[in-house]
């Protein structure tokens, strides 16, 4: 694949701020109050990681994970500072989200792909190593409502990792259903590290990041801590 | 949030599109029938109840009528739906960055194949009629698109207001009520006075019902005044839209 020692992810100056809105915010609240209570999530992060790392963020509730996060996968937009990204980012997180419930598990497949920026040939291509993968046998063609809760995160896991992504970006508790499947995705994504694939997940446990990462990010109070 | 490539974007709005068509008459026994049942039953009660009241007819009021509705439908249903879209969809948002601007686009499309369909079927009643001439496809086309590019413009400008400021969408509701008054569809244009005309030169949809009207069933074309400042502020909105939605939409994430 790439060249190793390039330049994953480069973060300078990213700070995020975001509006303290108690109640969801009126047109009419706005003229007559003004300016909103604000709260920075994130401060003056600057940040460079390498491919083929693997972050463990680490940090108590509320610290700015997520927003770190989002500010990577590109879903959310940083107040100040830049972002550039190389390659591929698919996140680990809401692997549902996007199915529709009226489609059949084929038809889910192609929409979720292209979501995650899969072109249509492409999806085309890695279809019967998806539905292999997710398992989920002759439930294809009938529509995803018929599906367990198990077999749609089977499904939405088994989308996310053949996307060829450069970047995956996952929860430490991310749910793929039972123990069996579990197994079998860990697996998955030890397989995609050897091809020098940059990860970032975020915990609160320690132990599991110092035993899965390359490198561990301490963050407080949206500020990065020097690291040890 | 660049468009990584266009063609990638149009594989993906083609892909929500098929989504939208596909999701909407899932389960239903009439299926596509429902895109002429529900005008026609609209038109039926209206023009019942309209001629009992209207003192001098319109010519074809029926097919007037017609006309009107199956084009006012497709732009309410598509307005009210547009509106809240990027909310209804807010686990997408969360998900993965995609141009945020193909939720609100494939509902458009979707719609916009449904109104081309339930027209083509429209015609076959209206060839009879004989009032379809060599420049008819031309009008028809004009109108279409100028129907397309305003409802995409004002729907971009509701969907990303609405992120932020959830009365829009109570706004939207209200004002379709005024509006469908507003619009030459129950009426003619010529049967308002002329200093009242001013009111109907403010609203886009004015010219555009017309041109619909003047393709299929021959009535008068817009006044080239009504069309000007129609026009005039179809643009202002779609500019406005593109402008606020672009900008707006970096930070969809913030408020769902």
């Amino acid at each position: 694949m790439k060249k190793n020692n390039s330049i994953a992810i480069q973060l300078t100056n990213i700070s995020k701020k975001y509006e303290i809105h108690h109640e969801k915010p009126t047109l009419v609240e706005k003229i007559i109050k003004g300016k909103n209570e604000v709260f920075w999530a994130l401060q003056d992060v600057n940040l460079t990681i390498m491919q083929g790392e693997r972050i463990g963020v680490i940090g108590p509730n509320g610290s700015g994970k997520t927003t770190l996060l989002k500010i990577i996968a590109g879903i959310a937009t940083p107040t100040q500072g830049t972002i550039s990204t190389h390659g591929r980012v698919v996140s680990l997180i809401d692997l549902e989200a996007g199915f529709h419930p009226d489609l059949t598990g084929e038809q889910n497949i192609y929409l979720n792909g292209l979501l995650l920026q899969m072109s249509r040939k492409d999806i085309q291509k890695m279809l019967p190593e998806i539905i292999h993968f997710a398992d989920i046998g002759r439930f294809i063609d009938t529509p995803m409502y018929t599906y367990s809760d198990g077999m749609k995160l089977r499904l939405g896991f088994s989308v996310a990792v053949h996307t060829k992504p450069d970047i995956l970006i996952m929860d430490e508790n991310f749910a793929v259903g039972d123990e069996t499947f579990r197994k079998k995705a860990m697996e998955k994504i030890f397989e995609l590290q050897k091809q020098k694939i940059t990860i970032i997940m975020a915990s609160h446990w320690i132990d599991f990041l110092k035993q899965n990462c390359t490198r561990i990010i301490k963050i407080e109070k949206g500020i990065v801590m020097p690291s040890k | 949030m660049k468009h990584r490539n266009l063609g990638h974007f149009f594989e993906l709005l083609w892909g929500m599109t098929e989504k939208e068509l596909r999701a909407r008459y899932k389960n239903t026994v009439f299926g596509f029938l429902w895109l002429a049942i529900n005008p026609l039953i609209q038109m039926i009660v209206i023009g019942f109840i309209f001629t009992l009241f209207i003192k001098d007819p319109i010519e074809n009021y029926y097919f007037h009528l017609f006309t009107g509705l199956i084009t006012w439908n497709f732009f309410s249903l598509t307005f009210t739906k547009t509106t809240p879209s990027i909310l209804n969809e807010r686990t997408l948002i969360k998900k993965a960055s995609f141009p945020r601007v193909v939720i609100p686009l494939s509902i458009v499309l979707s719609n916009l194949i449904n109104y081309f369909i339930a027209l083509v079927i429209f015609i076959i009643p209206v060839s009879f009629l004989g009032k379809l001439t060599g420049a008819s496809p031309a009008y028809f086309m004009i109108g279409f698109f100028m129907l397309a590019c305003f409802t995409i413009g004002i729907s971009l400008l509701t969907t990303a207001l609405n992120v932020r400021y959830r009365d829009v969408n109570f706004f939207v509701q209200a004002i379709l009520m005024v509006w469908f008054y507003a619009t030459p569809i129950v009426y003619s244009l010529s049967q308002i006075p002329n200093d009242l005309l001013w009111l109907w030169r403010l609203n886009p949809l004015t010219s555009i019902i017309q041109i619909m009207q003047h393709a299929l069933i021959g009535s008068a074309p817009p006044d080239p005044l009504v069309f000007a400042s129609n026009t005039l502020i179809m643009l202002i909105i779609i500019t406005l839209g593109i402008v606020i939605f672009t900008k707006e939409s970096n930070f969809f994430d913030d408020w769902v």
